[in-house]
């Protein structure tokens, strides 16, 4: 089985704050790893591979450091990698990144399955892995939370639905995005860091795509802009709910049904 | 193509220049201030730095875009077997008002088989138009024929903008429709507001695990696309009479075609652990009996939440240590957490402290744990408790 | 000794001392947790307790009980494990934990002045705040500064920095009299009489009341990442510490574990462990201030794992990947205390050339004895924490067989070169032991030192040893 996972390298730590006086994001620049979502998107193609063999391709977007998570994956089993970084990809919101992800797929050859983690920790949207199959013109599942069973032309897998879990049999090939927790990521090899040290990761940028029309690309390619960032309020304000229990409880009712939560 | 030139000349301290980056993206290189490909044109350099410096350049060659032929705001109804999903109603509360100030209608969109009783109870919202696809192979969701069918609905109607509930299928079928119509879609939006006169929906939303908020807007593309969570916006009343139109369509069959078979629909398996509870009820050494921790349970099962609890009720056997909050037990983040009778050991604190709301009820004022709560009742847990419980009933119908 | 029975009008005198009625307790308001501390298993209620906020109050009461001849007992935050702040000849209980101020951070002499009750999460949130960090690392993050003072507590970064001792530079202490002393001094070098620092420092509150220290800091490494070195046997694992400590990059931490715990662990945190496919492990962690150099330190470690027969070395460097590892060696004690009715625990240290055989004996007088014994430490100090569990055992058949292997362990290590306790102390729960290992040449020093101290012997009576 050909799979290819798609990865991103995110900020070491999800606690960037704005500077209220700049609306600067303040954040530990050289502070980076994986998207942790993606490690189970990794793992379950590693389980994939153990069971019914065939080869493991990543792929990323991002500056040139970017390489530094290509290399985690060869770390714990990958077999391939390769990087989209182009200054013409900057400023990608999810439709330009989705498009870009789908062109450097369709650039590294076929593939019966793309794996996705559910989201990343800096976008938070959980956008990207269903638009690259519409890009990609395939069957998507989100949401799996178990793979039940793997056919020479299907796959049958466990979907996460709001009030139940549905069995999906998907035809190959087809994207499906996975939550948290279907599997426990591996933890990087040393033995195969050092084995895989020299292995060469390719960069494409805009040149090597189907599609070189800039203006699907990067900020052009990007329908939604960022206005403007700024902090969230927290909640910080203490209220005493105070009288005769009945009125206390009263009070915290309305309070919790004014909260949404009842 | 949008791109950034950088004027050398109107720099005159490069370094000062270079620190206004927050990406880290500008360096300095023989004495030249560069820009490297980690650039997310956020646009700080242009906005913040020296005037003149880092010139935003903008070449456009697309067909500006007629907003006026996009009208009205259109609500995604959620439903599983023709059972409406709640947040759906949240959505038409919010499309009213947001139409409302465009003074355009608001639509319904409703995908399904044999949905003509979700249709007409949606009759009761003050929608104005109900759009019904109705057809056996759409009983339940695919991907495939449910993104057909939506494309089909945008190209007939122009929507001005689209709501989407960000339940587990809408989180999959609005970035597939909005990757078709080529569009901009955010997720998760908090805040949702209408423009009158660009038409242009005001979108925020957090980012980076909700340590940063987003404002974003989609200017040059038509249709706009939100998903909203569940429980952020507020429903829309139901009404006795009945209002708007019901329009029935129909969709070639070669359009829905899926390369998808649902073979089994489960049960999802009851969520055991407190990690993921979005509501706790903890109850502490001050729970004195058993009865009472049955209470806080019906508590519990009354916000869909579920029973943890501190050490000492641990080791005596009340509750299991998977149940157990704490430096040496589970860390939580819910959005509720209700203390009972817990007088807030740093230990307890440590495992709690970052959930949305913390309410905490003990007899004694003094207790550590007001510190940390945002809603305090000083009483006898015995006492409110009981009264708690009657008063949510009431309150769900019950 | 016979000490003055608690009355009321002692209780009516200390309050009087106080003046809040809020912090001294008495009768019913006594809560029962003052009975005992983590463990459990030494019970007794003191007559009255007394939330110090000053060390005036300290003194205050520690003069009445002196004057009165009571037993004072002080309590920080109660989670020592052999039961030395449990009171059990009563009397009156000082509980220093509302004395939690950080009152001051000398950035020039790298000290951190400290209450007795600040917490250890305190010290390291604050610390951090200003990249310093004071590297004792015992597992409970909250317990007080001046309980992990009195059991001299190691922890997991020993191997490489030391234990809490390394890292007290000054000390404010109440003596049984109530007189207040400071010992030692913001100095980096001591050479002025007998260090009477050291010996306040591990001595389970028998000889003063700590009521403020001076600390020791260190600038912060930047990184720190794990290696988690399966091993298809534990003797192989152990095997290779002298190794890992002999090498020239020393780990900050290097710990073991085995199958069977990491199970017990997934089990109770309801989270998989990274691997648990090995027999056995070693984690060993490692810091510096660039990844670059943090990589450079691990690696010669990681290749001679490799060559002692590890079957991987497996990477954790980001916080996801630590907490999947360190949460679960955190709960490890919890973990095997659910998988069991009750438990008592071992605290041996043997020298690290001796861990091995140590390790092994575990299993036989597991067998011999016919009681089930889980162990896991710190590999690369020698110190091993074992804990006895009851199961399915009828309490005194509990007793019995705990009692006797207890005896056979100490033996064991005592042989070997080791002592009765690491890093938990003697206590209450482990006097025995320490006599029937300790020469008692130094028992009777000890003695002396404690009348020297606590001529009246009211300071924590019937600790560490009998007067």
């Amino acid at each position: 089985m050909n799979i290819l996972v798609c990865i991103k390298q995110v900020p070491g730590s999800s606690e960037v704050k704005v500077d209220p006086d700049t609306g600067l994001l303040i954040r530990d620049g050289d502070n980076v790893k994986m998207n942790p979502y993606d490690l189970f998107a990794l793992e379950t193609a590693l389980r994939l591979k153990k069971e019914k063999g065939g080869e493991i391709t990543v792929l990323s977007m991002g500056p040139q450091a970017a390489k530094a998570v290509i290399e985690e994956a060869f770390a714990m089993g990958a077999d391939h990698g390769a990087l989209l970084s182009d200054r013409r990809f900057g400023g990608a919101d999810v439709l330009a990144t989705s498009y870009a992800l789908s062109q450097g797929i369709k650039a590294l050859g076929d593939f019966d399955l793309i794996l996705c983690g559910k989201q990343t920790t800096d976008g938070d949207t959980a956008q990207v892995g269903p638009e690259i199959s519409e890009y990609l013109e395939i069957p998507a599942v989100a949401n799996v939370t178990k793979i039940r069973e793997v056919t020479d032309e299907t796959m049958t897998v466990e979907m996460d639905m709001p009030n139940q879990l549905e069995v999906v049999e998907v035809a190959f090939p087809c994207l499906l995005t996975v939550e948290k927790d279907i599997y426990q990521p591996r933890l990087p090899s040393y033995v195969l860091k050092k084995a895989t040290a020299d292995r060469k990761i390719p960069i494409y940028s805009l040149d090597d795509m189907d599609d070189q029309d800039e203006n699907n690309y990067g900020l052009s390619g990007s329908p939604t802009q960022v206005k403007k960032i700024f902090p969230p309020e927290t909640n910080t304000t203490q209220t005493m709910l105070e009288g005769t229990a009945e009125e206390q409880a009263k009070k915290l009712t309305t309070t919790l049904a004014d909260l949404k939560l009842i | 193509m949008a791109r950034l030139k950088v004027h050398q000349d109107k720099i005159d301290d490069p370094e000062a220049l270079v620190a206004v980056c927050p990406f880290g993206s500008m360096s300095v290189k023989d004495g030249n201030v560069v820009i490297d490909d980690s650039c997310r044109m956020c646009l700080n350099c242009v906005n913040t730095g020296p005037k003149g410096a880092v010139e935003f350049i903008v070449e456009k060659k697309k067909k500006p875009l007629k907003k006026e032929r996009w009208q009205g705001v259109a609500v995604y109804v959620a439903q599983v077997d023709g059972e409406i999903h709640p947040v759906t109603y949240e959505l038409i509360g919010k499309a009213k008002e947001l139409a409302g100030k465009l003074h355009q209608p608001v639509y319904a969109l409703l995908i399904g088989s044999q949905v003509q009783a979700a249709a007409k109870e949606l009759q009761h919202y003050g929608i104005d138009k109900i759009f019904v696809y109705d057809d056996p192979k759409l009983a339940r969701f695919a991907i495939e024929p449910y993104t057909a069918v939506f494309e089909r609905f945008i190209k007939q109607n122009k929507p001005n903008s689209i709501l989407v509930g960000a339940t587990t299928v809408g989180r999959q079928l609005a970035p597939r429709v909005a990757a078709r119509m080529r569009t901009g879609l955010t997720a998760d939006t908090t805040i949702l507001d209408m423009d009158a006169k660009s038409t242009d929906l005001s979108q925020i939303r957090p980012a980076f695990g909700g340590n940063i908020i987003a404002h974003i807007v989609t200017p040059n593309n038509r249709p706009q696309m939100a998903t909203v969570r569940y429980k952020v916006m507020d429903a829309a009343p139901r009404q006795e009479e009945i209002s708007g139109e019901i329009v029935e369509k129909k969709i070639n069959e070669k359009k829905l075609v899926s390369n998808e078979k649902i073979i089994d629909i489960i049960p999802k398996p009851a969520e055991q652990s407190i990690e993921s509870a979005d509501v706790l009820v903890a109850a502490g050494r001050g729970v004195k009996s058993k009865a009472e921790l049955d209470q806080l349970k019906e508590l519990a099962n009354l916000l869909g939440g579920q029973l943890a609890g501190t050490r000492p009720l641990v080791e005596n056997g009340w509750i299991d240590v998977r149940q157990q909050i704490g430096l040496s037990g589970r860390t939580v983040r819910p959005k509720l957490i209700i203390c009972v009778g817990i007088s807030g050991a740093i230990q307890f604190i440590a495992g709690m402290d970052n959930a949305d709301n913390i309410v905490a009820i003990n007899n004694d004022p003094k207790a550590t744990i007001f510190k940390s709560a945002h809603y305090c009742l000083v009483g006898d847990q015995s006492d409110i408790i009981p009264q708690l419980i009657a008063d949510i009933k009431a309150r769900k119908g019950e | 000794m016979a000490y003055k029975t608690f009355t009321k009008e002692d209780y009516t005198a200390i309050l009087d001392l106080i003046n809040d009625n809020d912090r001294v307790l008495y009768q019913d308001a006594i809560q029962e947790e003052y009975g005992h501390d983590e463990l459990g298993g030494t019970e007794s209620l003191p007559d009255v307790v007394v939330l110090a906020a000053s060390t005036a109050d300290v003194s205050k009461v520690m003069t009445y009980a002196y004057e009165n001849n009571i037993p004072v007992t002080a309590r920080g935050a109660g989670t020592g494990l052999v039961g030395a702040c449990v009171p059990i000849e009563h009397g009156i209980l000082i509980d220093i934990s509302k004395m939690d101020q950080i009152l001051e951070l000398d950035e020039d002499n790298l000290t951190l002045t400290v209450q007795p009750g600040v917490l250890l999460m305190t010290i390291g949130d604050y610390t951090a705040e200003h990249d310093l960090f004071f590297p004792p690392d015992p597992g409970e993050k909250s317990a007080t500064i001046a309980g992990n003072i009195a059991t001299n507590a190691g922890g997991m970064r020993a191997v490489k920095y030391g234990v809490t001792r390394d890292f007290v530079r000054e000390l404010e202490v109440v003596l049984p009299t109530g007189k207040v002393v400071t010992f030692g001094g913001k100095v980096v070098k001591n050479s002025s009489g007998l260090d009477l620092k050291d010996l306040i420092i591990g001595s389970e509150g028998i000889l003063g009341i700590i009521t403020k220290a001076v600390l020791k800091l260190l600038p912060a490494p930047k990184k720190v990442i794990s290696l988690l070195v399966p091993f298809p046997t534990l003797r192989q694992a152990i095997d290779t510490v002298p190794e890992i400590v002999r090498s020239e990059n020393v780990p900050i931490a290097i710990e073991f574990m085995e199958q069977d715990v990491i199970l017990d662990a997934e089990e109770y945190l309801g989270k998989k462990f990274p691997d648990h496919s090995a027999d056995a492990y070693l984690l060993l962690r490692f810091d510096g201030n660039t990844d670059e150099e943090v990589e450079k330190a691990y690696q010669p470690v990681a290749d001679l794992c490799l060559k002692q027969g590890a079957v991987d070395v497996f990477i954790s460097d980001t916080q996801e990947r630590e907490d999947s590892i360190w949460k679960a060696r955190s709960a490890f004690l919890e973990a095997i205390k659910g998988s069991t009715t009750d438990m008592d625990e071992l605290d041996t240290v043997v020298p690290r050339s001796k861990v091995n055989e140590m390790v092994a004996y575990f299993p036989e007088v597991s067998k011999e004895q016919g009681i089930r014994i889980k162990s896991f430490g710190h590999a690369g100090d020698g110190n091993l924490h074992a804990y006895m569990l009851k199961d399915d055992l009828s309490e005194a058949e509990f007793q019995k067989r705990m009692t006797k292997t207890m005896e056979l362990v100490y033996e064991k290590a005592h042989n070997l070169g080791g002592l009765v306790s690491g890093e938990h102390g003697i206590g209450y729960a482990k006097k025995r032991y320490l006599k029937e290992t300790m020469d008692p040449v130094n028992l009777e020093l000890m003695r002396g030192i404690k009348k020297t101290f606590d001529p009246k012997n009211i300071l924590n009576p019937n600790k560490v040893f009998d007067v």
